[in-house]
């Protein structure tokens, strides 16, 4: 287990609050299969965080188990607030979305009802602004268009009709209309095309860069979601073996070939 | 649902095209009842009636992915509310109503618990317990329900000022309990409840992360339910003026699926079909063989769900399809493509459709098992 390094340009340009997600001493797992054996690390508020890992090294478990789908031991905090045994209903109403593996878009919905059940939580009449929710959901809903165009052309198509791509994109759009402070990844470039998975990082960039949502993304492409994220934590068997911010693990060619399968250096230039 | 309507057309062309439908589909409804003889108006009457249950029983078997074998209780205690309300306080037949629907969507809560435990078979199972349970209790509580003789109230009088007869009035009154009915679960499920209910089948944990609660969906699934089979069953008793314990066997549960399945799944016309079905193929039956009309019953239902897996509703859609493209090649075809829409979600025309249907395929299954 790898204290993270506290202080660094890119982390503590994205917030003063390095804490924003903390997790201590996290084991989960799948009744006997202890998949998790004891992470400690740290999210700031802003931050894009990158796990990153070989297959079976407990990168989705760890995400679930923030979320709420696999029961945990240890702490889990967000904003200071005990995220572990809550159920995914409960983590999803503390502005946890989660972006399941394989999308999890509701094929028999449209483009455009799948929006609106990552709304589901939203019932207020009245928001602090002003406005009400009813607009600032419809808001929203231009928001996410405009983030992802093709989603606007399909918007009364069957979900099930998509591509894997526009899928990945509504599942994406999806978890934004909860408007979360926390947004989990999990394999957004999971058979996708390299040039589809490219378009999709950068809008995470740009909805990272722009709504200040905190993102943690799951990859075992390492080279993509290095580029994109501010801090990378690398798994191998249910631990933690490096972390550190994205340039570092960049350049620490020989760890990174070790246990991501990849060399990262030659594509340090992007 | 709307994904269904989305792929048949764009923009204004749906619109138009699904108002005409609709008034088309009225224009028929309000005016059956004045072409045909009392007891086709009656049967019409049951149609609607049933069609109310299976739209409930739709909400939770087709669009929520659960299962019920009992919904023939929820439509008994829908029957007996109004029943006992009749005979023993004499209120309105108006006031029954509310009475039946929020007892049975109270019911439906609690029979809710079970399903959050169980799914599938053995959810069948306890339902199905409920079914087989209500006649003796029924049966046990004579001083309320008048045990197995049962309890005759009156039917629905067609007041002086209307200048209908008995039948039509009745049958008017019925066609507005069902528009309403129907009307309501179409916009229940593009509510946010329903959407959450769609979600939930599509994809339950992603869903839950979505932030819907699966228990308090789940539930409210059933209640709603039972609310539709409790109104139908309480305007079943408007129309025929008696209940017993005999008339709500569990036969009723299953035949109320089995209307539902052979109507078509997640259909909004579905459960009107799926109702005629039910009305009709009996008596049908009973022509083709006097000697076991259960056999040809189940011979049909065989039949049309080999020719149309999606139920009647899917059997529709793909002969509209078809139309459609023949139609766009020799006419406009505006005019005509609503034709075959109509008919569905029109009152079927007495005992012709649903056989005419089945019948030429009736062989198939049968070779089938040789």
């Amino acid at each position: 287990m790898t204290e993270p390094a506290t202080d660094s340009t890119e982390a503590a340009q994205a917030t003063a609050e390095p804490d924003f997600l903390k997790v201590a001493g996290l084991h989960a797992g799948y009744g006997q299969a202890r998949v998790v054996q004891g992470l400690d690390f740290s999210v700031a508020r802003g931050e894009v965080c990158a796990i990153l890992g070989p297959n079976g090294a407990g990168k989705t478990t760890t995400l679930r188990a923030l979320c709420g789908m696999v029961r945990g031991r240890g702490s889990v905090t967000l904003n200071g607030t005990e995220l572990l045994g809550r159920s995914p209903e409960q983590t999803a109403r503390l502005g946890v979305a989660h972006v399941p593996e394989g999308r999890g878009t509701f094929n028999d919905l449209t483009v455009e009802e799948n929006l609106r059940v990552g709304a589901h939580l939203r019932t207020g009449r009245w928001r602090r602004d002003g406005r009400t929710e009813r607009t600032a959901v419809a808001a929203d809903l231009e928001r996410v268009y405009g983030y992802f165009p093709k989603l606007r052309q399909r918007s009364r198509q069957a979900a099930g009709s998509l591509s894997g791509g526009e899928q990945q994109m509504l599942a994406i759009g999806r978890a934004l209309m909860l408007r979360p402070s926390l947004l989990l990844l999990d394999e957004p470039s999971l058979g996708l095309a390299p040039l589809v998975t490219r378009e999709l990082f950068e809008i995470v960039r740009a909805v990272n860069e722009e709504e200040r949502t905190t993102v943690i993304v799951v990859e075992q492409n390492a080279q993509l979601a290095l580029d994109v994220a501010h801090r990378a934590h690398v798994l191998e068997a249910g631990r933690l073996v490096l972390s550190g911010p994205s340039q570092e693990i960049r350049e620490d060619g020989q760890v990174a070939e070790v246990y991501l399968g990849v060399s990262v250096r030659s594509g340090k230039g992007g | 649902m709307s994904t269904i309507t989305a792929t048949l057309g764009t923009g204004r062309a749906r619109r138009l095209r699904a108002t005409l439908t609709t008034l088309l589909a009225a224009g028929v409804a309000l005016g059956a009842p004045f072409y045909f003889a009392p007891f086709q108006v009656f049967q019409l009457t049951m149609v609607l009636l049933y069609a109310v249950a299976l739209a409930g029983l739709n909400l939770l078997v087709g669009f929520g992915g659960q299962i019920s074998l009992g919904h023939g209780a929820f439509f008994a205690a829908g029957a007996y509310t109004a029943a006992v309300m009749l005979d023993r306080y004499e209120t309105g037949h108006l006031a029954t109503l509310p009475v039946a629907a929020v007892g049975c969507f109270l019911l439906g809560l609690g029979f809710g618990v079970p399903a959050l435990r169980l799914r599938g078979l053995y959810l069948a199972l306890v339902t199905l317990a409920f079914a087989v349970f209500l006649p003796p209790l029924l049966k046990r509580l004579e001083p309320v329900t008048g045990g197995s003789m049962g309890l005759t109230v009156d039917k629905l009088q067609a007041p002086a000022w209307s200048g209908l007869a008995e039948d039509q009035w009745t049958y008017f009154v019925v066609l507005a309990v069902t528009a309403v009915a129907l009307l309501l679960a179409r916009n229940l499920l593009r509510s946010r409840v329903g959407r959450a209910l769609l979600a939930m089948r599509d994809n339950e944990s992603a869903a839950e992360v979505m932030g819907v609660r699966l228990s308090l969906h789940k539930t409210l699934a059933f209640a709603w339910s039972a609310l539709f089979a409790g109104v139908s069953g309480c305007v079943y008793t408007w129309v025929i003026g008696f209940v017993s314990p005999d008339s709500f066997s569990f036969v009723l549960s299953i035949t109320l699926l089995a209307g539902l399945v052979v109507g078509g799944l997640a259909s909004l016309y579905g459960p009107l079909l799926g109702a005629a079905f039910v009305m009709y193929v009996p008596s049908v039956a009973q022509d083709i063989s006097d000697a076991a009309p259960g056999v040809v019953f189940g011979l049909l239902i065989i039949a049309v769900m080999f020719v149309a897996p999606t139920g009647l509703a899917g059997l529709a859609g793909r002969l509209r399809g078809v139309a459609a493209s023949r139609l766009t090649r020799t006419t406009p075809p505006a005019a005509d493509d609503r034709t075959p829409d109509s008919e569905p979600s029109a009152s079927p025309a007495p005992a012709d459709p649903a056989p005419v249907d089945a019948e030429p395929v009736g062989a198939q299954p049968r070779t089938e098992k040789d």
